[in-house]
C-alpha cells in the first residue's frame, strides 16, 4: 500500500465527516429537541443543538398521553416472535433450497424472488380479509404471520448456504450424518453472520412496522409501539417535542440490538453477498 | 386540516381493492333497524382525538349509555396517519364500526360502495336535520349519491396570519397586511424585491382550495368534470408563475405539502401562511418568538364565501344495532355536546344556532378570542371548496402539473388543461 499524502487524507476525513453530519445530524436534532423545555423555539435557523433549559418532562408527557410501556411490551412481542420465526423458517426454507434436491427446486427459489416484488398495499386487503375469516383480527397473531417468514431472508439464508463448501457436508455424508445433523451441526454454524444479519432486519421490519399492524388492530390496547406513538400527533396541536421524545423511546432498542450484535452484522453482510 | 391531505402512494391501490371487495360482497346484509328502540352494542370510532380528549370521549360515551342503559358503546380512536387505508380495509373486510369519524372525501368511496347510511333517506335519521346549519348538512352531501352520508359533526375554518417581524424587515406596515388577492401579490413582489429575495411570502403552490377562494369554477354542476382550467384559473396560476420567478415563493414549495408549509412558517422562513383557528395554540407553544410577532387577518376570497372544512359522524349500514347507533351518532353530534366540544378546542358546532352564542361573537380581548370570533362570522356562508370527489390521486396530478407550469416547461393553460384531462380520466375510473 502506498502512503496516502496529507492532503489526501484531510479531504478523506473531511468527506467521512460530512457523510457523517447528513446521517447523524438530524437524530441529533431529534435528541434535543426531546429535552427541550416549553418555553424555547423549536423552528430556529440555524437550528439550536443545546437546550437552553434542559428537562425530562417530554419523556413523562408521552407516558402521560399514551401507555408506552405496554405499547413498547406489545412491539417487543411481536418483534421477538418475528425474530425467532425468520430465524427457524428461513434457515430451513434456506438450506433447503440450497441443498436439498427435489423437483422444482429452481421454481420455488424463483417464487421467493418473486414475492419480493409483491408490495404490500396491493395484497393488505386480502391479507386482512384472510385474517378476519382465521378469527385473528385485532390481536398480535396476526400482526406477526404475514411476515413470519420474509422471502428475502429465505433467499440470504440461501445464498449464505450456497457458499459454503460442498466437500465439507461431503465429507460429514460419509462420517454417516443425515441431512438433519448436517443441517444443525455444520452448516447453522458457519452462517452465524448472516443469522445476525436476518435476527436485524427481522426485529427493524417487525418493531418499525407501520401500515400493517395499524389495519389489522383496531383496539387501541393492543397496539405496538409505531402506530400508538401516532397519537402524539394530536388533530388540533402539533408538540414536536413530545414527537421527538417517542422517537427517540421506539429508537433506543434498535440501537442497543444493533450495538450488541455489529460485529456479527458486519461479517455477515460480507458473507452472503459478493463470495460465490 | 393539514393531516387529511397527506398524501398516501397506497391509497389508489387500496381504494381499487375497496371496490373491487364491495362489488363482491355488495348489497350484502343490511343490517338492523334504524327505527325502534336503541339496543345492542355497538362502536364508535373517531379519528385522532384520544390524546387531548381521552378523558372527554369516556364521558361523554358513559353519559350516553347512562341515557341509554340498553346501549353498550366500545370507543376507538385511530391515530392520524393512514386513516383512509385503515378504513377501506375495515370497509373491505366487513368490520367498519357502528359509528365513523369520517370528512367528505373519506366518507365518499364508502358510500359510493354502499356501506354508508343515506340519512337523508333513513326518517330516523332525516327528522335531526333541522338542528344543523344547512351549510354543514350540504357539507356532507354527496353528489351523485343523493343524499347526506354523515351527521355534520365540527367544522374548521381560519384566519391568514403573518409575521410582522418579517414585513417590517422589509419596509412594509405591519398592520396593513394584504385584504384580497391582489393586495396578497402586490405584498409578495415587494417582500421578495426588499429583502434580496430572502424573505419569501408563501410556502406552498395553489392547492384545490385556492383555486377556489380566487373564484374559480372546480366542476360543472353534476361534479363529472372538472373545470378549473377557465381562464380565471390560468389567471390564478400565471399570478403564481411571476411570484415565483421573482422568489416570492418559498424555494422548496414546489414539493412542500400542508404540514410543511405550516412548518417553514414556524421557522419564520415564509412570511404569510393560511391556517386554522387552533393553530394559535401551536404557535404560542412551539414558536414563542413568532408568536410575538403574529399578525391576524382574513384570509382573503374574491367569493365572499370564505373555505370550510367539515367533519361527520357516519353510520355503518350494515350495523346490526342501527337504531343504538344513529342514536350515538345523534347524541355526539347534538348541540349541547357540540358546543362543549368546541369549548375545548378552537373548531366550530355546526348545529344551527350555536354560533350566535356570546361565546362567538364577543371579543373577549384575548388573540384566541379575537380569532374565534372573527372565524366564527367567517363561517357563516363559508362552503367546503375541496370537491369530495376530489381523490388523493387527483391532488397529486394538479400539484405535478402546477409545479411544471410554475417552473416555465408548460404554459399554465397547458398544464391545467392536462391535469384536468388527468383528473377526468381517474373520475370515470372510479
Amino acid at each position: 500500500m502506498t502512503r496516502i499524502s496529507g492532503w489526501e487524507k484531510a479531504l478523506r476525513y473531511l468527506l467521512m465527516l460530512a457523510v457523517l453530519g447528513i446521517t447523524v445530524g438530524p437524530f441529533l436534532w431529534q435528541l434535543s429537541t426531546s429535552f427541550k423545555g416549553a418555553s424555547e423555539d423549536i423552528y430556529t435557523y440555524p437550528p439550536g443543538f443545546l437546550p437552553e433549559h434542559p428537562t425530562l418532562g417530554n419523556y413523562s408527557g408521552v407516558a402521560d398521553i399514551i401507555p408506552v410501556w405496554d405499547y413498547a411490551l406489545n412491539s417487543l412481542k411481536v418483534a421477538l416472535t418475528n425474530v425467532v420465526t425468520n430465524l427457524v423458517g428461513a434457515s430451513l426454507a434456506g438450506y433447503a433450497l440450497a441443498r436439498l434436491r427435489f423437483r422444482g427446486r429452481r421454481l420455488a427459489g424463483l417464487a421467493f424472488v418473486v414475492a419480493l416484488l409483491v408490495p404490500l398495499e396491493s395484497v393488505v386487503i386480502a391479507q386482512f380479509t384472510m385474517m378476519r375469516d382465521l378469527h385473528l383480527n385485532n390481536t398480535l397473531t396476526a400482526v406477526v404471520l404475514p411476515g413470519a417468514v420474509g422471502a428475502l431472508n429465505v433467499l440470504l439464508m440461501r445464498n449464505a448456504f450456497a457458499n459454503l463448501p460442498y466437500e465439507i457436508e461431503e465429507a460429514a455424508v460419509i462420517d454417516g450424518a443425515n441431512v438433519w445433523q448436517r443441517f444443525l451441526r455444520i452448516a447453522l454454524p458457519s452462517v452465524r453472520g448472516t443469522l445476525a444479519v436476518v435476527a436485524i432486519f427481522s426485529f427493524m421490519g417487525a418493531w418499525d412496522d407501520f401500515l400493517w399492524p395499524l389495519i389489522v388492530l383496531s383496539d387501541s390496547d393492543h397496539f405496538t409501539l409505531t402506530v400508538g406513538l401516532n397519537y402524539l400527533h394530536g388533530t388540533f396541536q402539533q408538540n414536536p417535542r413530545l414527537v421527538a421524545a417517542g422517537t427517540i423511546v421506539a429508537v433506543a432498542p434498535l440501537i442497543v440490538l444493533f450495538a450488541c450484535l455489529q460485529r456479527y452484522f458486519f461479517r455477515g453482510v460480507g458473507e452472503g453477498a459478493v463470495k460465490g | 386540516m393539514p393531516r387529511s391531505r397527506r398524501t398516501a402512494a397506497a391509497a389508489p391501490l387500496l381504494a381499487s381493492a375497496l371496490l373491487l371487495t364491495a362489488c363482491g360482497s355488495g348489497g350484502g346484509s343490511d343490517g338492523g333497524a334504524a327505527d325502534g328502540k336503541a339496543a345492542g352494542s355497538i362502536t364508535f370510532q373517531t379519528w385522532n382525538l384520544r390524546s387531548n380528549f381521552k378523558d372527554y370521549f369516556e364521558g361523554l360515551v358513559g353519559e350516553f349509555e347512562k341515557q341509554n342503559p340498553d346501549v353498550k358503546v366500545k370507543w376507538l380512536d385511530q391515530p392520524a396517519d393512514n386513516y383512509a387505508e385503515k378504513l377501506s380495509a375495515d370497509a373491505g373486510g366487513g368490520t367498519l364500526p357502528d359509528v365513523v369519524n369520517v370528512s367528505p372525501d373519506l366518507s365518499y368511496p364508502l358510500a359510493k360502495a354502499g356501506i354508508l347510511l343515506n340519512l337523508d333517506r333513513e326518517k330516523a335519521a332525516a327528522k335531526f336535520k333541522d338542528e344543523y346549519t344547512p351549510e354543514a348538512w350540504q357539507g356532507n352531501t354527496l353528489p351523485g349519491l343523493d343524499g347526506s352520508y354523515a351527521f355534520p359533526w365540527y367544522l374548521n375554518t381560519g384566519p391568514l396570519f403573518y409575521n410582522k417581524a418579517l414585513f417590517r424587515q422589509a419596509g412594509l406596515d405591519p398592520e396593513k397586511p394584504p385584504k384580497n388577492y391582489d393586495e396578497l401579490f402586490t405584498t409578495a413582489d415587494a417582500l421578495a424585491k426588499r429583502s434580496g429575495g430572502r424573505t419569501a411570502t408563501l410556502a406552498g403552490t395553489p392547492s384545490i382550495e385556492d383555486f377556489g377562494r380566487y373564484g374559480v369554477r372546480l366542476m360543472n354542476a353534476d361534479a363529472t368534470k372538472f373545470t378549473y382550467n377557465e381562464p380565471k384559473g390560468v389567471e390564478l396560476l400565471t399570478k403564481y408563475k411571476e411570484l415565483y420567478a421573482h422568489g416570492g415563493l418559498d424555494s422548496q414549495a414546489l414539493t412542500n405539502t400542508a404540514d410543511q408549509s405550516g412548518q417553514k412558517f414556524l421557522e419564520q422562513k415564509v412570511a404569510i401562511n393560511p391556517g386554522s383557528a387552533h393553530d394559535l395554540d401551536t404557535f404560542k407553544k412551539n414558536a414563542p418568538g413568532l408568536y410575538k410577532e403574529l399578525g391576524i387577518t382574513d384570509a382573503p376570497n374574491n367569493t365572499g364565501k370564505p373555505n370550510m372544512y367539515v367533519m361527520g359522524l357516519a353510520v355503518n349500514k350494515q350495523s346490526k344495532h342501527k337504531a343504538a347507533a344513529v342514536a350515538l351518532a345523534h347524541f355526539i353530534t347534538d348541540r349541547k355536546n357540540q358546543e362543549d366540544f368546541a369549548h375545548k378546542v378552537a373548531v366550530f358546532p355546526s348545529t344551527k344556532g350555536s354560533l350566535d352564542d356570546p361565546y362567538w361573537t364577543k371579543d373577549d380581548g384575548t388573540d384566541e378570542g379575537r380569532v374565534r370570533v372573527a372565524s366564527a362570522k367567517m363561517l357563516k356562508g363559508a362552503v367546503n371548496y375541496t370537491p369530495v370527489v376530489l381523490s388523493e390521486e387527483m391532488k397529486v396530478v394538479l400539484k405535478n402539473e402546477v409545479a411544471k407550469a410554475l417552473q416555465g416547461r408548460k404554459s399554465p393553460q397547458q398544464a391545467l388543461d392536462d391535469a384536468v384531462a388527468q383528473s377526468d380520466k381517474l373520475l370515470k375510473q372510479s
